[in-house]
């Protein structure tokens, strides 16, 4: 999995770019960890490329999204495919998690 | 709500008893062996518990059916000690205490049953049976369970007679019980066809037209997994009621054994080692059984005094399958059986029938023989099962005209089409793997690269990645108990509408679709370790299955592809 970062104002844009899965999930929650410690709280997820997320990936998203609004962050997503889509709606995570369709959404007013 | 039933539970052989009857019901209503032990423990706890407080406790077992799952309800009454409904509130979704203004105070666990559909009315009947049964002794579960359901319809058999005892003839009488052996026996039969319409590779199709007066054939098929086809053809001795129970007993055996023992002449064995066993009836099936493969075409057989079968080649041959293995089945105790092989290839059939097809008479009482039967076999390349089942019987019927029917005429066959485009180990995938986190990394990859080279329909493929990598992640963190290396079999078949993964792994007994569904309304951390991934897999994917082989859990999930 790729990760990439930029800047959107204090908000910081992640795009997570293949599985996010039981291999790929450590990496990614090292990333969030770096981001949240490096004092960016307000952090907005890219799904775009995102192939699909299973509960591995699910668990490491709420474990961030917890230590954000810790530190008085958020997490925000958009982006999602109609499978992370589904993912989310059979989870609940689709009620729990901010999620847009589009970045611009995501961040209005963030 | 509706009771299923009362059980007593005053002392502490009344509390073990309850125990195995709970077990034993839940099992019935929803084959998990999983769920049936958790809440036969729960209902041993709570009942030891009443014991101790000096009432006369009682436990009422309901059910409901609403549209989204099913609940079940155990309502204990009786006094209890403060800790115990936070106990039993591990055990189900819910729990309701009322202390009981004038009686003894009530608990109830509400469990939410991980069905699809709604209870049908014969497990409920089942399940009312085996809560009011006196005790019995062994057998399997699955068997025992069966034995009780057939214990009902008996019961209301009885009921039937009794009433047809008092209001009817004699010759009335004996025609209402051969009516009511005929919708049993009709009623065990698979009906809908075709019956496998997801699958490409094999068709089977089937008649069965009872006779009037005499008559217990019966036939069966099923998958026993995803490349194993189980087909079957008998003929009991017998009539009426009688003849109608023995058939399901024998039906239910078959099914059972069938499930980890692919070997026509070891099921033959046992199937007839328990008919045999005290069968004062003495009544027997004729029973000719085969498994074919899927995947290779190649099916093993065995004919305990049946009829030989036919196989109709692509090419027009037609084959007599000759071999004998054995006698009856149920009339000698202790036959082993044998078993032969044959080869299906791409568009061969199978042919199978009772001796109601050969032993059809017409208005003067000449009998159809079988080579009537061959003419009509060899007449034509029938296209579809469908039609050379069809063709075979309309000609038994042209025969017999005006003619009583004298037995059943059943007739079955199968088509196998195999891979007619020889492209099959492309559409194959078999992965071994290590139990390390870092080898389900490897399988997501191999699948992508399958899935790219076959051009699966990308939402198709992340369902698919998604389920892997959870069932995969379950095996791999709770499936060993041990620190030794262990191998789990991955495997992968993309069909023409489906795509099917097959993982199967040496760890400790564990059914993954067994428990209760997670609340998703908790907080994940509020949810059972696992759960969450599982919960995802059974709703994403069209098909779950699990199965206990000898020493494997075999997990099979299936996702259907839309163009």
């Amino acid at each position: 999995m790729e990760i990439h970062d930029r800047s959107a104002g204090e908000v910081t844009i992640v795009q997570l770019e293949g599985n996010l899965d039981t291999n790929t999930a450590p990496d990614a929650h090292a990333h969030f960890d770096a981001l949240a410690d490096g004092g960016q709280v307000r952090i907005v997820v890219d799904f775009e490329k995102l192939n699909y997320i299973s509960s591995a990936g699910l668990r490491i998203l709420l474990a961030t999204a917890k230590k954000l609004k810790g530190v008085g962050g958020q997490l925000r997503m958009f982006g999602l495919n109609d499978t992370v889509q589904e993912v989310f709606e059979i989870s609940g995570f689709s009620t729990i998690f901010s999620v847009f369709s589009t970045e611009a959404e995501a961040l209005e007013g963030f | 709500m509706t009771s299923l039933g009362t059980l007593r539970i005053g002392n502490l052989h009344e509390v073990l008893e309850a125990r195995r009857k709970v077990r034993s019901a839940v099992l019935s209503l929803t084959q998990q062996e999983l769920l049936a032990t958790r809440l036969a423990t729960m209902v041993s706890m709570v009942g030891r518990d009443l014991l101790g407080h000096n009432t006369s406790p009682s436990l009422e077992i309901r059910v409901d059916d609403e549209r989204i799952g099913s609940r079940l309800a155990f309502r204990f009454q009786g006094k209890y000690s403060p800790e115990i409904p936070g106990l039993v509130e591990r055990f189900c979704s819910s729990v309701e205490q009322d202390n009981g203004a004038e009686g003894d105070p009530t608990l109830t666990a509400i469990i939410r049953l991980p069905m699809e559909s709604l209870p049908r009315q014969d497990q409920l009947s089942a399940v009312r049976a085996v809560l009011s049964s006196k005790s019995k002794d062994e057998l399997t579960a699955e068997i025992q369970a069966k034995a009780e359901e057939l214990e009902v319809k008996n019961l209301e058999l009885q009921e039937s007679l009794d009433n047809l005892r008092r209001t009817t003839s004699v010759k009335e009488r004996m025609e209402g019980e051969l009516n009511i052996g005929r919708e049993i026996q009709l009623s065990m039969l698979p009906l809908d066809f075709p019956a496998f319409p997801h699958r490409t590779d094999f068709d089977v199709f089937a008649t069965l037209e009872p006779a009037r007066e005499v008559g217990g054939d019966f036939y069966d098929f099923f998958l026993v997994d995803d490349d194993q086809f189980l087909f079957c053809v008998g003929d009991v001795s017998g009539k009426g009621v009688p003849a109608a129970l023995f058939m399901a007993v024998t039906k239910t055996l078959i099914k059972s054994r069938a499930t980890n023992d692919l070997s026509p002449a070891s099921i033959m064995t046992h199937v007839n080692d328990e008919l045999a066993f005290k069968n004062d009836s003495s009544m027997f099936v004729t029973l000719w059984l085969a498994v074919l493969n899927l995947q290779t075409g190649y099916f093993k057989y065995c004919n305990a005094g049946h009829n030989p079968p036919y196989l109709k080649r692509a090419d027009g041959t037609l084959v007599r399958l000759d071999k004998r293995h054995g006698p009856v089945v149920g009339a000698v105790e202790g036959m082993a059986y044998g078993e032969d092989e044959e080869e299906l290839g791409c568009g061969d059939k199978a042919f199978l029938y009772t001796d109601g097809v050969t032993e059809a008479m017409d208005p003067e009482g000449e009998l159809y023989e079988e080579d009537r039967l061959v003419t009509v076999l060899e007449s034509t390349d029938f296209v579809t099962v469908e039609d050379m089942v069809k063709a075979s019987a309309n000609d038994v019927w042209r025969f017999q005209a005006e003619a009583d029917q004298a037995d059943d005429v059943t007739v079955l066959a199968v088509h196998y089409f195999g891979d007619p485009t020889g492209d099959a180990d492309q559409r194959r995938l078999d992965l071994v793997l290590k139990n390390q986190v870092q080898e389900i990394g490897r399988a997501v990859e191999a699948f992508e690269e399958f899935s790219q080279r076959n051009q699966l329909p990308v939402p198709a493929m992340r369902a698919m990645n998604l389920a892997l990598d959870d069932l995969l992640n379950n095996v791999v963190s709770y499936a060993y108990e041990d620190e030794t290396e262990h191998e789990i079999h991955v495997h992968i078949e993309l069909g023409e509408k489906r795509i099917s993964a097959t993982i199967r792994d040496d760890g400790h007994p564990f059914n993954p679709f067994g428990s209760v569904n997670p609340d998703t309304s908790e907080s994940l951390e509020e949810r059972e370790v696992g759960g969450l991934g599982i919960h995802l897999v059974e709703k994403i994917m069209d098909e779950v299955d699990y199965h206990r082989r000898i020493n494997e859990n075999v997990v099979t999930v299936v996702k259907y592809i839309e163009s």
